[in-house]
């Protein structure tokens, strides 16, 4: 069995599935982010009835955690999704068709990726303030040129293959070659170990943002700003410090995992 | 009208250079035709023209192809409107795969590196119009243990697997016509011979036209019904394989063919 031979795609699957369970399921057990403080619990150590203890204002920090997994996994699949969509079509256009129409699209991947990413998320919400529809709407646009590019790159060495001469010579239609053969066949590990990426990408950006306290804001929990605030409160309470510090790395850990459980069989890999 | 595939004239031609040069060839149902020459004479391009698969830019193709199967004639590059790869590959819609089928020089190269062997020659028995069970075609190309090879990826089969496993997507696509395109130039000599008696089967057994395009002479005394030599682009010589091989050869280009042959036959140093 696979799993047996190499356990840490599989694990970090079973982490990345946890986190959107927690996300789905967070909002839906009822607990309030907001009313939960009580000053006669700070600083509490965990204990059954709170798993990580409790933070400066006595919040549960487990709960916590589970509600900021929120602001990462819906922005966070709104970005890939972004990304797949622009970066796809042209990737595809691009490396199927060649010539000026390649040449434009690869001059506006470039166009894009000569952008700093993190300056141009500040820029955006320096422009349109904080909100999790565009800053996954931005990281989507910065990250598609190195997918499409990808994509790109991939078709073009295949366009000449022959087995795509073999499968023209059956009759194949053009369309199904592309998407069946090309897409489908040559490309989905491909596109699915960049979208993980993506994602990776997102969780450090938003993460990075609400711990300079540019994202999600105090009450509401991600785990950058739970980290900004317990970093303050290090010596008293160290699980509150860990836990979202764990929790980021063990997500990122896993978006590794997992792609490189994706990577090419056949000979091509 | 016997079902057949009439190549007239052919001219390919890149800027001022003509790599092909007013070839006629033709190919009846239930021959086994060689087509010969060395490396650089045309015949790889003759062969892809057939199928509308030659892409040249700048370049040009001329010629007549004719595709007779029964009472109805295909004429592909008559019927082209447009010089773009969308027009040639409307004209030729009916005629690949159909009508006419292509081996390629390296069957492992023929098959996508990353899907399975039973759901690519699956694929290619639904354009041929049958349900997409590949058992039976496997089994029709000789190859043992069908329901495992279908499960294998191509870079799993030997040379020899991959060549039916093509043959069998041929099958599969219910094609009148295969241009084999030195289909056992990659195989070692004994998986060649079997490969060779399964293509002179489907003429015999299947009725099938087979264009065998090869450099190696020895090959072809007993498998071919004729010959025809190409040497820089133009026909130099149709005969017979027994004629070669008695020496019954007339234009220079074949002479210095046969004596090459036998140097290699005999041991290049010996």
């Amino acid at each position: 069995m696979s799993w047996v031979r190499d356990p840490l795609p599989w694990l970090g699957a079973a982490i990345l599935v946890t986190v959107l369970l927690a996300a789905v399921l967070g909002p839906l057990s009822g607990y309030d982010v907001v009313a939960d403080a009580d000053p006669g619990r700070v600083f509490a150590a965990p204990s059954a009835a709170h798993w990580l203890g409790t933070d400066h204002l006595g919040r549960d920090v487990a709960w916590r955690l589970v509600i900021a997994t929120g602001p990462l996994v819906g922005p966070g699949l709104l970005a890939c999704g972004v990304g797949a969509a622009l970066a796809i079509p042209l990737g595809t256009a691009s490396g199927v068709l060649g010539g000026p129409v390649a040449t434009a699209i690869r001059f506006a991947f470039t166009v894009v990726e000569g952008l700093p990413r993190f300056v141009l998320v500040l820029l955006v919400l320096a422009i349109y303030g904080h909100d999790g529809l565009i800053l996954a709407l931005v990281a989507g646009v910065a990250y598609a040129p190195t997918l499409g590019e990808a994509i790109h790159e991939r078709l073009e060495g295949l366009r000449q293959a022959d087995f795509i001469l073999a499968n023209r010579a059956h009759g194949v239609p053009e369309t199904q070659l592309v998407l069946v053969h090309l897409l489908w066949g040559a490309c989905r590990r491909l596109i699915a170990r960049h979208l993980l990426g993506l994602f990776a990408f997102f969780l450090v950006l938003e993460t990075t943002l609400s711990y300079l306290e540019f994202g999600v804001q105090q009450p509401w929990p991600s785990w950058g700003n739970m980290l900004a605030f317990d970093l303050d409160y290090a010596d008293a309470t160290p699980a509150a410090l860990l836990a979202p510090a764990l929790a980021i790395w063990l997500v990122l850990a896993a978006t590794t995992w997992v792609r490189r459980g994706l990577s090419d069989r056949g000979h091509d890999a | 009208m016997p079902d057949a595939v009439q190549l007239q004239d052919l001219v390919i031609r890149v800027g001022e250079r003509v790599l092909v040069d007013h070839v006629d060839l033709s190919l009846a149902a239930s021959e086994l035709v060689g087509l010969v020459g060395s490396s650089g004479s045309g015949k790889s391009l003759t062969a892809k023209s057939m199928l509308g698969l030659v892409d040249l830019e700048p370049g040009v193709v001329e010629g007549e192809l004719r595709i007779t199967v029964g009472a109805v004639e295909h004429r592909p590059y008559a019927s082209c409107r447009g010089a773009g790869r969308r027009a040639r590959d409307r004209a030729f819609h009916a005629v690949r795969g159909g009508l006419v089928g292509y081996l390629p020089q390296d069957p492992r190269d023929a098959l996508d590196p990353l899907a399975r062997v039973g759901r690519q020659v699956g694929s290619v028995a639904r354009l041929g119009g049958h349900g997409p069970d590949p058992l039976p075609w496997l089994g029709r190309a000789n190859l043992p243990q069908p329901e495992r090879v279908a499960r294998l990826y191509p870079h799993e089969l030997s040379g020899g697997m991959a060549q039916r496993v093509v043959i069998a997507q041929a099958l599969a696509r219910g094609s009148r016509f295969l241009l084999a395109d030195e289909p056992t130039s990659a195989l070692d000599p004994t998986v060649q011979a079997a490969i060779l008696r399964e293509l002179r089967r489907l003429v015999d057994e299947d009725g099938l036209g087979v264009l065998l395009i090869t450099h190696d002479l020895r090959v072809l005394p007993g498998l071919a019904d004729r010959l025809v030599i190409l040497a820089a682009g133009r026909v130099v010589e149709r005969t017979t394989p027994e004629a070669l091989r008695d020496g019954d050869v007339h234009s220079e280009a074949a002479v210095a063919l046969v004596e090459a042959t036998r140097a290699v036959a005999a041991g290049v140093l010996g």
